[in-house]
């Protein structure tokens, strides 16, 4: 067997193994094994890349074809690495064999996602991803499953639709030729002979691919689905859903610039300098960016909190991929490497607290950093990753999207970046103090940090963020061979743009120094006194409940407040009542027609043989 | 000009439609039903017809090139006894109407019926 085969296949077959034995135990070394496999598969044909793998199958006459790039390469390896922290943590929190099929199966489907060489591999692998990671969300919450079944649906119809308009015009699936003919199909527009693609085919294709990724990527306003899909199901599996699945939309963007980036340059013009198409995705990277920060400050639940950030941050990879200059697409795959890790380790930090504790608000958790110290450190390097604090993978990469940004003079896209990091410290400071300080609610007094698995799949995450935040230049060099140039310089320790520059293990060198004269002045003579919570909110007056903002509890209803008339525009309503209209409709053109009357339906007949008859049939 | 028979056996369709489509006794409509029903067979054995021969029966002298086409009379001795088949049962369904409900007009059945 072709060792790419294995790769792709090894996690469905072992998901399937684990579902039909039933014996615990065993059936988590089998899925841990699956997502084992594909680890060490990628690891071991790194050396072999420069020529590029393939392999191929047929099935039922279609030649289904994968490729291993270095690009590819790059997306499966985000997509092993936390897969296998995710599949670690199910140990622990998965109750039965149902959910390591579909777990198991999601990671098949995003590989074949990221390997596929041609349209229909990726279309399939695609809708084998949507279709694990839907019966994950319906098995803990119908009406969240149904909102992201109906959109994906959306999205796959818009992907099918535009795959079925790039095949009528080019008769190829395979990506490399399909890329050639808009090469060449761009020359000629632009030597002004007639182009296959009008400017209205490749705008069309255009919005149907966007619909399509747009929907995986959770971009605004296609994004309703996320949060309740990421809170609604097993949490383990969330670190791979919000960590990997979500980057096959990402994935399809780069696809959409490799396949189509001359032709849709040529036909849909420029705005401000920046390609517009670029500029359309950046802009709507940037209004995600800031609608998930908000509202991921405004929730009560640690699950949908999370979720909305997890939007907000797939807003920069978006900002960075629309500005389209190859520093702007290295620096979005460096965010998406840096997402996956960050948020896959606070997806594994969550399902550990309800594993724990079995609570999900903040008003019932407090105090655990004593109880938890492990996870608290791994709570800790998540926190300053996704805050973007330097010695940590988070900075570098949203240092990258800055610099992106601020090089091509966009001044909204730069603002709403920036507004964006803001928020984000908004909500981690809740997330930071409302769960491991202040008072302990006397039910989890006796908690016990996180169970072995859970933190081992922590533990890798948490120091792949480190290393890869130390060591920056790690992920900047296997991201220069994607352009083959040196796109982002320095070393190892170093990132140099040559109009800027972040040295990482200085950075480093310096805050250990600052944190031991802390120490230091800590340990020689702090005078330290114990404050109740309630003190320093308080002053020690009393505060009616209604207007009790603790740091639990409503902490940013001023925000809310002040944010109260954007609030009521309402994506969320806006589809709903869209799908209340249409029932509606649907209902009385039901009752209006099939009113039970014979004659009525007589009449039906009498007419359309009537309009046959004139139509001379 | 069009053939008299055609238009005739059109009408006596036009009219048993009418009826179907109008009245509202539900004998007033069975008895549409019989109206539209002759009129196809009309159509149906005047399409049939050449002009100036006689009846498809082999005997003395009227040999195939003298008859006129008998695979319409066929089909309408077929579609008389079905019809002659459904009228009777949708009489009898009628009277078991009238006996539950106590009228005859279809929209008081439908209001009846809820």
């Amino acid at each position: 067997m072709n060792e790419l085969l294995l790769i792709v296949f090894s996690p469905l077959i072992a998901g399937v193994i684990a579902w039909v034995i039933r014996i615990r135990g065993v059936r988590e070394g089998i899925g841990i094994l699956g997502a084992l496999i594909p680890l060490l598969g990628l690891i071991k044909a790194y050396p072999s890349l420069d020529h590029g793998i393939k392999a191929t199958i047929t099935v039922g006459g279609f030649e289904i074809g994968f490729l291993l790039s270095h690009m590819s390469w790059v997306f499966s390896m985000i997509a092993v690495v936390v897969g296998f922290s995710a599949t670690l943590g199910m140990v622990t929190t998965a109750r039965d064999n149902y959910e390591w099929l579909f777990a198991l199966m999601s990671l098949t489907g995003v590989l074949g996602v990221f390997l596929a060489q041609d349209l229909v591999t990726f279309f399939i692998s695609w809708e084998i991803m949507t279709f694990a990671s839907f019966m994950m969300v319906f098995k803990f919450n119908r009406q969240a499953s149904l909102k992201y079944f109906l959109l994906s649906i959306i999205g796959a119809y818009a992907m099918l639709i535009a795959i079925g308009v790039i095949y009528a015009k080019t008769g190829s699936f395979a990506f490399s030729e399909i890329s050639a003919f808009f090469r060449k199909d761009a020359m000629m527009a632009m030597l002004g002979g007639q182009p296959a693609f009008s400017r209205f085919d490749t705008a069309l294709v255009y919005l149907l691919f966007l619909v399509a990724f747009g929907v995986k990527a959770g971009m605004f306003p296609l994004h309703v689905w996320a949060p309740d899909a990421y809170s609604e199901t097993d949490q383990s599996y969330t670190a791979m859903f919000s960590g990997v699945l979500s980057k096959a939309g990402v994935y399809g963007f780069i696809l959409l610039y490799i396949l189509m980036y001359g032709k849709l340059m040529v036909s849909l013009g420029q705005f401000r300098g920046a390609p517009l198409f670029g500029y359309i995705i950046a802009f709507l990277g940037g209004l995600t960016i800031m609608v998930g920060g908000v509202l991921a400050a405004l929730q009560e639940d640690i699950r949908k909190l999370f979720a909305y950030s997890s939007i907000s941050q797939l807003g920069y990879i978006l900002v960075g991929l629309g500005i389209g200059t190859s520093l702007g697409i290295e620096a979005a795959i460096y965010h998406a490497i840096s997402h996956a890790l960050f948020k896959g380790l606070f997806f594994l930090i969550v399902a550990t607290l309800i594993y724990r504790t079995g609570k999900t608000e903040f008003k019932d958790f407090g105090g655990l950093a004593e109880k938890m110290p492990y996870t608290f450190a791994m709570a800790f390097i998540a926190i300053l990753s996704l805050a973007g604090i330097p010695p940590l993978v988070g900075f570098a990469s949203k240092w990258l999207i800055f610099e992106a940004v601020i090089s091509q003079n966009l001044p909204i896209l730069g603002g709403m970046v920036f507004f964006g990091s803001a928020i984000g410290f908004v909500y981690l400071i809740r997330f930071t103090y409302a769960v491991w300080f202040g008072q302990r609610p006397s039910d989890i007094e006796n908690t016990k940090d996180a169970p072995l698995p859970l933190a081992i799949a922590m533990g890798i995450l948490g120091a792949l963020n480190v290393i890869f935040g130390i060591a920056p230049g790690i992920v900047a060099r296997e991201l220069n061979k994607l352009f083959n140039s040196q796109v982002i310089g320095g070393n190892i320790w170093e990132l140099d743009l040559g109009f800027g520059r972040y040295n990482a293990l200085l950075v480093t060198i310096w805050l250990v120094i600052g944190l031991l004269i802390a120490a230091i002045l800590y340990f020689l003579g702090a005078s330290v006194r114990k404050v109740p919570v309630t003190d320093t909110y308080q002053s020690g007056n009393p505060v009616t409940m209604d207007y009790n903002l603790t740091i639990r509890r409503n902490f940013f209803l001023p925000l809310k407040e002040a944010v109260e008339f954007w609030l009521r525009i309402s994506f969320d309503k806006l589809y709903r009542d869209v799908w209340k209209s249409i029932e509606d409709f649907a209902e009385t053109a039901r009752n209006y027609i099939y009113n039970g009357n014979v004659q009525a339906y007589a009449w039906y007949l009498a007419i359309i043989l009537l309009i046959l008859a004139i139509m001379g049939v | 000009m069009i053939s008299a028979y055609y238009f005739g056996a059109i009408s006596l369709i036009l009219i048993g439609l009418y009826a179907v489509l109008v009245k509202k006794n539900i004998l007033k409509i069975l008895i549409g039903l019989s109206i539209m029903e002759t009129g196809v067979n009309l159509l149906l054995i005047s399409i049939g017809y050449v002009s100036g021969r006689s009846a498809p029966i082999l005997s003395e002298g009227i040999g195939p090139l003298q008859a006129v086409d008998p695979i319409p009379q066929a089909l309408v001795l077929t579609a008389i006894v079905i019809g002659v088949a459904t009228t009777a049962m949708a009489l009898s369904v009628a009277i078991i109407l009238y006996e539950k409900y106590g009228t005859l007009n279809i929209e008081e059945i439908r209001r009846l019926r809820g």
